[in-house]
């Protein structure tokens, strides 16, 4: 319907109690002030409804003539804005849907798609694009910036993320579990313990994160949700690895518990990111694969797959979120190797991995305490560690540290892993 | 006397007193120096307003015919809300039966509101009587006593009213068209009762002084309180939880058909 300054609209029989005043509001939304809209109706009572409920909505009321049996109102608009807000609305943009799917990667559509510089404390959880009333009350999101809170690539991990979730009770070969030599389940236990506890750290360092980022960068927060989602996942799978088999969790490290909580403590969000994500979990990965390739039984083979599938998108979110940080202000490629640096001093005190687990690596590579296995096995760990330490060099590389740098940080990387 | 502006404001409701800490805070705002004095009905603020306790009384209609009386006129009147001019009353019947006419109301069972309500007894009874249905004859008046002193002002008579016309208690009753906007829009009728008569127009409360010729005296105070903008949100939610979208001159002819009123009803005698 094409509305211009005086409209008519016929109510026919509804009652102002009836949705008569929502047709009439409606109709008046479309008109500018001062404009006048013209309401015939068939129902009496509208000429007693009307009067005061423009009155009590400062419209003007102009008066009722009988016609015919019917009845022809007219109001005039008033001055007052139903929503206080100056800003216009998107209208007909449409989304490019591609065989039947709309890519995240694709809504960014008028001003759905500005992302600003900072975002405005008072948009709250408003989503990007809408229209929001002056005196919305400011909420406490602390990361405001574009360049500290977005990134292009943000969109397309989120996709992967959505597609790629799969469920711990069902997609795991759980009934080819078999027992295995004690000694082997029992280092088993153990690596599953400390995968479950640096996931608890995984699932809360970005859960603290969301709260705080400005929803404007929703790329960004529903991504992270979905790490959340991730990781809750990988705490079930690892727990449940742990209890499945007759073994049971074993120990949690001081010196793990210490390590983790300097990740918590971290006060903002790039460097937490850096040390978590790229640092961290980017270290996992090496550690999944390590398990995966030595893992004596098809369920733990298969967990150790499939987490580090999930831990691989994080990876790839982190360095790309953290590379276009350092594109944007190369001068925070020192904030991060301070953040690192501070980090590895607070965790001086911790001589290495916790001993338990580092046994429980070999013990896993020599499938048990063969005296024959255990020499190979442990030149298997310490290959690993030096698979980690190249493998972080070239990430750090890759988002723009020099040679030099990489290897340094690299080196002052916590010995936990994450 | 000192300088604080001292305002009487019944308190019919808590609400009332975030209501005017709000225009306190704006007016401090704009450097003027202005309290609110709570009190709990209509009379004792009148009281003090005529014994020079407050400066300006914000009144019912029924409340400022008490001070124009007694004050042999010479009270004056700064504002009022946009909303109290061009208020009405309404009759309203129950939809079954076939009531469409105030000469339907003959021999019907019909409810007022509070007998110190101006909206939903005194007027509606006044103009009934100038419609040829006497009250205290021709119908069987069934009244909603509640909340007297506060002249209607909780709105909790009109509820009644309306309430005992949808489930049949009366035929038809008298609400304010305030309340009846509201009944309307929070779909409270449920088909079963209709509006079948609107009264005259008058007006409602104002911001009473005891002097006409100090109208001068409290320009400063008028003029910032008839800049509040619906449109700037602090300003709005204050407007928004007294009813109104802005501040007006007052309209004092809008008066007139209840110093009738009360004159035929004897009310203040």
């Amino acid at each position: 319907m094409n509305y211009d300054s005086s409209t008519s609209v016929d109510a026919r029989e509804l009652s102002a109690a009836d949705g008569l005043l929502i047709l009439i509001t409606r109709a008046l939304d479309k008109l500018k002030p001062g404009d006048t809209l013209e309401i015939l109706s068939d129902n009496a009572s509208t000429q007693h409804d009307l009067p005061a409920w423009s009155r009590l909505n400062a419209h003007r009321w102009l008066g009722t003539v009988a016609q015919n049996g019917r009845w022809r109102h007219r109001i005039e608009k008033g001055s007052v804005l139903r929503v206080l807000t100056d800003k216009e609305l998107d209208w007909g943009n449409r989304a490019p849907i591609k065989d039947g799917r709309f890519d995240t990667r694709n809504w960014l559509l008028g001003r759905a798609g500005e992302i600003q510089r900072t975002a405005q404390p008072s948009d709250g959880f408003a989503p990007r694009g809408a229209s929001v009333e002056e005196g919305s009350p400011e909420f406490e999101f602390d990361v405001l910036e574009r360049n500290r809170a977005w990134s292009h690539g943000a969109a397309e991990f989120y996709e992967q993320a959505t597609a790629g979730h799969w469920d711990a009770s069902r997609d795991i070969p759980w009934r080819e579990l078999h027992t295995l030599d004690e000694d082997l389940e029992r280092a088993i236990c153990q690596l599953m313990t400390f995968l479950a506890e640096n996931e608890f750290s995984a699932l809360y360092v970005p859960a603290k994160w969301i709260a705080r980022i400005h929803p404007h960068f929703a790329e960004t927060v529903l991504f992270l949700a979905t790490q959340v989602r991730d990781e809750a996942r990988h705490i079930e799978v690892f727990v449940k690895r742990a209890l499945a088999n007759g073994g049971g969790l074993q120990f949690s490290s001081a010196s793990t518990q210490a390590s983790l909580k300097t990740l918590m403590d971290q006060q903002d969000f790039v460097q937490a990111s850096f040390m978590l994500s790229v640092l961290g979990e980017g270290t996992f990965l090496d550690l999944l694969r390590y398990i995966e390739t030595h893992a004596p039984d098809q369920v733990t083979r298969e967990i150790a797959r499939r987490t580090r599938i999930d831990e691989t998108r994080h990876v790839h979110f982190a360095l790309d979120h953290i590379r276009s940080v350092l594109q944007s202000d190369a001068g925070l490629k020192d904030s991060l190797y301070r953040a690192i640096a501070n980090r590895a001093s607070i965790l001086s005190g911790m001589k290495g991995l916790n001993p338990l687990v580092e046994e429980s690596l070999v013990i896993l590579a020599a499938g048990g305490l063969s005296p024959d296995r255990l020499s190979s096995a442990t030149k298997a760990r310490i290959q690993l560690y030096e698979t980690m330490h190249e493998n972080r060099v070239r990430r750090l590389t890759a988002i723009g540290f020099s040679n030099r740098e990489a290897e340094e940080v690299s080196e002052l990387h916590t010995p936990n892993f994450m | 006397m000192s300088d604080v502006i001292k305002v009487g404001v019944v308190a019919y409701d808590p609400k009332v007193v975030t209501i005017w800490e709000g225009i306190k805070e704006y007016f401090t705002a704009h450097s003027i120096a202005m309290d609110f004095v709570l009190f709990s009905n209509y009379d004792a603020q009148c009281d003090a307003l005529l014994d020079g306790w407050i400066d300006i009384a914000w009144n019912t209609n029924l409340a400022y015919v008490k001070i124009y009386r007694r004050t042999g006129g010479n009270c004056g009147v700064l504002a009022m809300r946009d909303v109290d001019v061009g208020f009405t009353s309404k009759v309203i019947a129950g939809a079954k039966t076939g009531i469409q006419t105030l000469r339907d109301l003959k021999g019907k069972r019909v409810a007022f509101g509070s007998r110190d309500s101006g909206q939903a007894a005194i007027l509606p009874r006044y103009f009934l009587k100038q419609n040829g249905i006497d009250p205290s004859q021709d119908i069987t008046a069934i009244r909603f006593d509640l909340d007297v002193g506060k002249h209607g002002d909780t709105g909790t008579s009109e509820v009644e009213v309306l309430n005992a016309v949808i489930n049949g208690e009366a035929d038809a009753g008298a609400v304010g068209d305030q309340y009846w906007a509201r009944a309307l829009t929070e779909n409270l009728l449920d088909n079963a009762v209709r509006a079948v008569w609107t009264s005259p127009e008058y007006c409602h409360c104002n911001f009473t002084i005891r002097e006409k010729t100090d109208e001068r005296r409290f320009a400063a105070w008028t003029n910032a309180l008839l800049a509040m903008d619906y449109n700037k949100p602090a300003e709005r939610k204050i407007l928004e939880m007294e009813g109104l979208k802005r501040w007006v001159r007052p309209q004092l002819d809008g008066y007139r058909a209840l110093f009738e009123a009360v004159d035929e009803l004897r009310f203040f005698n």
